[in-house]
């Protein structure tokens, strides 16, 4: 408790001065204008949108109140494997491929080497908790009914560019799935593992 | 009763390795799927058990209006849903936030009241109070956001069992960092938190557990 007490003082000196230099690097603006690629834009607002075997649908991109986001989508596929190699976006000049991991008591994101797989027949979906594609750097804040733009690259179907709905959270431009009665007949989520 | 929780506190603090080894022995294997909650001690409740129960720590940090919070005062009556998280992170951290707001707003406003929602930061240098208030107040103007200097964070996420910190560079100035797993339920009579919440539960979970924990605390039948 005294230590605590103790360290304070010191905290509230090391929020001031830490005040001001979030204020600059959170101003900068990246000319946000790439130019772009001369992809096809094919997405209408949650539409299913195909490349190649690969079918596009229910994306989403995350709002935000700084310059980091994370794009959500699921991809089906009707051929052979594939994988997203890559992705990029107008609104971020440094777009990664993010995987959640859970150790113990702490989760993380990081880099999801190799990219995301999308298996024969099958499919992979981008969704919290699992994989996102992390936009970073953004220049500005994203709000609820803005659009953005996504390019994702497959390895063999190739890139598509994607016009994706910015929403709170998965299915928000929807109505929540509060509808549910809840009378507790369904199995939890985490079920008895 | 308080110079118990005092020692608890700081006996968490020192006794870091074996909370961790102990409190976290489930091992969530991939994603959402988390498995502490295998054993069916509480049916009742779609929480995980956690056990032993972190207490809530004594701590004196900085709120999103970047005045002091005494944890132990300000959270005196409430169910408290604790969160380790931090802004810059755009996946699981507003997902726990959005569930808990919606929870809220559909529960009863006598059981939603007693309900006090705090996320402290795991990222005190880029989450300063003003940074946590613009964050808290996109999800609900009630939330409570919480960071200090590194050190003390650390202490405060060590006293709760969990692993303090770190970050991972992951180029042109950005990192990302590690976090809790799971919101804690501290329940007002006994100031414990025997239930988390992994990712992969929200509303369902919030709506069952959040009636029970005002009403009774943790009492599994
Ligand atoms: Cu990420």
């Amino acid at each position: 408790m005294k230590r605590f007490r103790a360290r304070f003082g010191l905290m509230l000196a090391l929020v001031a001065v830490l005040a001001i230099p979030l204020a600059v690097a959170c101003g900068g603006d990246d000319d946000d204008d790439d130019g772009g690629d001369p992809t096809p834009t094919e997405m209408a607002d949650g539409d299913a949108v195909t490349v190649g075997d690969l079918t596009i649908t229910g994306g989403w991109v995350r709002t935000t109140t700084n310059d980091v986001s994370a794009a959500y989508m699921m991809v089906k596929n009707d051929g052979l494997e594939d994988t997203l190699v890559a992705a990029a976006s107008p609104i971020s000049p440094m777009v990664q491929l993010h995987e959640v991991i859970t150790e113990g008591s702490s989760s993380k994101m990081q880099q999801k080497e190799g990219g995301f797989t999308v298996p024969a027949q099958g499919m992979v979906e981008l969704k919290p908790g699992g994989y996102h594609i992390m936009l970073m750097n953004l220049t500005e804040p994203l709000e609820e009914g803005d659009e953005v733009e996504v390019t994702v690259t497959f390895e063999k179907a190739g890139e598509v560019t994607l016009t994706l709905p910015v929403q709170k959270a998965e299915g928000t431009s929807m109505d929540m799935d509060s509808g549910h009665g809840g009378m507790g007949s369904e199995t939890p989520t985490m079920g008895g593992n | 009763m308080n110079q118990t929780r005092r020692i608890a506190a700081l006996t968490a603090v020192v006794l870091f390795g074996a909370l961790l080894a102990t409190a976290c022995g489930g091992s969530n294997d991939d994603d959402g799927n988390g498995s502490e909650n295998g054993d069916g001690t509480a049916p009742e409740y779609l929480g995980a058990v956690i056990a032993p129960p972190p207490s809530m720590p004594e701590a004196i940090l900085l709120d999103e209006n970047g005045e002091e919070f005494d944890l132990q005062e300000e959270t005196d009556g409430y169910v408290t849903l604790l969160y380790v998280g931090y802004t810059h992170c755009p996946d699981i951290c507003p997902t726990h936030l959005h569930e808990i707001d919606v929870a809220l707003r559909q529960l009863d406003e006598d059981v939603a009241s007693k309900v006090k929602v705090i996320m402290a930061t795991a990222d005190p240098e880029r989450d300063t109070p003003e940074q946590l208030k613009q964050y808290l107040d996109s999800f609900n103007e009630s939330f409570v956001g919480l960071t200090g200097p590194r050190e003390l964070m650390d202490q405060f996420q060590v006293a709760l069992g969990l692993q303090p910190a770190t970050r991972t560079d992951i180029g042109n100035g950005n990192y990302t960092v590690n976090h809790a797993a799971y919101v804690m339920a501290f329940t007002p009579d006994d100031r414990l938190a025997h239930l988390v919440y992994p990712s992969g539960m929200g509303m369902r979970e919030w709506l069952n557990d959040l009636p029970l924990l005002v009403e009774k605390g943790y009492d599994p039948e």
